[in-house]
């Protein structure tokens, strides 16, 4: 039983996916309750495959009875199995929050809703499994399909962003693709651990060089790596408020994941590219995102935005914390992946109860949350704790991990890097709190204020304490993942 | 330089897969068209399609579906059946993207009135 937890993951959310445009005929209002149960239901199914892969380790999955070389393959070590109990955990919260009254009635367009949110969760779920390049493609591909269709779904400018974001996600998916097509005419397979046998034999050979290339510049659109993030400040800001934490935990973190796949397990972490060792470039490239995002950030003025430019810079911390090559720094680079997930969940449903409760969309409006609920400015301290990177948090302890790497590797300028960007989080946030705690209130300011209503309440709180609680957890997870979840040949 | 030229021009069907890839994001780019870009985003990935299909072709090779059950397999016969897998999948994602941003495009045409990006960008502000 067991053996099959993992594809009875990704086929919970994919039924009900299919099944709801035809239910949702005749019952509009289930979609609501059976999306909630079957993500539930989803967590109860991933924590119980955490379970059985810690007990009798890793679980390959082939479909059709088809053995690993031919057949698709899907492999549940245990990195992929906390990847998948932290995703599901975060798309029931999201889950709670698209479901708030909130929001604007969507009417009959609530069944494609769903209908996309089940898919999407479906779809990253299977790129977290998927032991081979192409199948990662096929998923990589649905779940961008639905995050374009979701960014869209707001109107007005939400439209041209959803197409920007189209227009260069298809660009990248090409890349990706192009890039496998090289690896396989190179090695003639396409199953990852087959390629990673085969490729340390063929290091000199210029297709797999150019196709390693090739498939990490798509990939790194697909995360929004800074030089190549132009789609994503625009799409998360105009996205739909509900829609918003949901892309912004879960997809890019997950292109991320695939990309950790294909370095660390394919590649492995050793691998030379023209004499350059590919982990020193991806060093360089995240300490830029994260400076770089990090400035942009301190220069918006819409808090969404903000917030989008955050979550850049932190892509970029990620990616300092794998490329440091020693066990500390991957460990800290994925326990700061969970953390961020959370984080940018945290920090979107804030801005989207905001806006919604009392229309402030730019930093300038921020006094008006002046008398608002104590516990929403709470809640928002914690998330920007956590962000900066003040104990006793889980972004605290995320870098305090990376950090730690980089003192392993002597490598000074990760250090110098990871620094700064915590500067620039705490100057950006300082900026906000500004206008939060010190302005005063005019008069015409004055606002009657909503009580938040009780889905928003669930998510933002359930987040608020998921990040204390990574912070005050930090050393078991670390060690957890230091035990169960390291890459072959680190 | 002479051997390389002669090498590139002995595979011509890399020569065409390069032409018509870097064609598609040059039209992406250089175009203010939504719909133009489109055609040049289809042209890519058409591209990268063509490429999948041009590895798994042999001289002299056929169709791979066995000839015959009882005598021991002859690989050598057969085109490699693995990229036209990947490129039915590949299609079928094409056509789905395509979709997709054919809605897109509509929907910004209803509501702005134009499909000419400078014009929808001035709208915006």
């Amino acid at each position: 039983m067991t053996r099959h937890l993992p594809a009875i993951i990704f086929l919970l959310p994919l039924s009900l996916a299919i099944c709801l445009p035809l239910i949702g005929i005749k019952h509009r209002e289930w979609c609501r309750p059976m999306a909630f149960a079957v993500i539930a239901g989803m967590v109860l199914v991933s924590i119980a495959n955490l379970v059985g892969v810690l007990q009798t380790g890793t679980i390959h999955y082939a479909f059709g009875g088809w053995a690993a070389p031919i057949g698709i393959e899907w492999v549940a070590d245990g990195l992929a199995s906390v990847m998948i109990v932290a995703l599901s955990l975060l798309a029931l919260i999201c889950v709670i929050f698209i479901s708030s009254v909130l929001f604007p009635n969507l009417g009959s367009r609530i069944v494609p809703f769903y209908t996309l949110v089940l898919l999407l969760v479906g779809s990253l779920v299977g790129m977290i499994f998927a032991g081979d390049l192409f199948n990662l493609f096929v998923f990589l591909e649905v779940s961008a399909l639905c995050a374009y269709a979701l960014v869209g779904l707001a109107g007005g400018k939400a439209l041209v962003a959803g197409f920007r974001y189209l227009i260069l996600g298809t660009f990248g998916a090409s890349l990706y693709l192009l890039g496998v097509g090289y690896l396989y005419a190179e090695t003639g397979t396409l199953n990852m651990a087959d390629l990673a046998e085969r490729i340390p034999l063929l290091v000199t050979s210029k297709a797999i060089a150019v196709g390693v290339l090739f498939m990490f510049i798509g990939l790194g659109i697909k995360m929004a790596l800074v030089p190549l993030h132009g789609w994503l400040p625009d799409a998360y800001t105009y996205a739909p408020d509900r829609v918003t934490p949901l892309l912004a935990s879960l997809v890019t973190k997950v292109a991320l994941y695939g990309w950790i796949r294909i370095m660390f397990w394919v590649l492995g972490a050793q691998a030379v590219i023209y004499q350059i060792p590919i982990l020193f470039l991806v060093g360089v490239l995240g300490a830029m995102a994260a400076l770089i995002g990090a400035f942009l950030a301190l220069s918006q003025k819409e808090i969404k935005r903000m917030f989008a430019y955050g979550g850049l810079s932190h892509i970029g911390l990620i990616l300092v914390g794998m490329s440091l090559g020693n066990q500390t720094g991957f460990a800290g680079g994925v326990f700061y992946l969970l953390n961020d997930a959370v984080m940018q969940a945290g920090l979107f449903f804030w801005a989207g109860a905001i806006i919604h409760l009392y229309g402030v969309r730019t930093i300038e409006d921020l006094v008006r949350l002046r008398g608002g609920p104590g516990w929403m400015s709470a809640a928002l301290v914690v998330m920007a704790m956590s962000m900066i990177g003040i104990p006793p948090t889980g972004g605290f302890f995320g870098k305090w991990y990376i950090i730690l790497g980089a003192v392993e590797a002597r490598n000074y300028l990760a250090i110098v890097a990871v620094l700064i960007a915590t500067l620039l989080t705490l100057a950006y946030f300082v900026k906000l709190f500004e206008r939060v705690f010190r302005e005063r209130l005019s008069s015409h300011d004055a606002l009657t204020i909503h009580e938040a209503p009780l889905a928003v309440r669930i998510s933002l709180g359930a987040t608020t304490v998921a990040v204390i609680l990574l912070g005050l957890m930090s050393d078991q997870i670390v060690g957890f993942l230091l035990r169960t979840a390291m890459p072959p040949g680190l | 330089m002479f051997e390389l030229i002669q090498g590139w021009l002995q595979r011509p069907n890399y020569i065409a897969f390069v032409l018509l890839f870097l064609w598609g994001i040059y039209i992406m780019v250089t175009r203010y068209n939504l719909v133009k870009k489109l055609i040049g985003m289809y042209l890519m990935q058409t591209s990268v399609i063509f490429f999948l299909v041009t590895t798994s072709a042999k001289r002299g090779a056929t169709v791979p579906i066995l000839l015959s059950t009882t005598e021991a397999i002859q690989p050598e016969v057969y085109t490699n059946p693995l990229p036209h897998v990947l490129t039915l999948t590949a299609i079928v994602v094409g056509v789905a993207t395509l979709g997709v941003s054919l809605a897109l495009a509509d929907a910004i045409y209803k509501k702005y009135g134009s499909l000419d990006e400078e014009d929808i960008l001035k709208r915006l502000e």
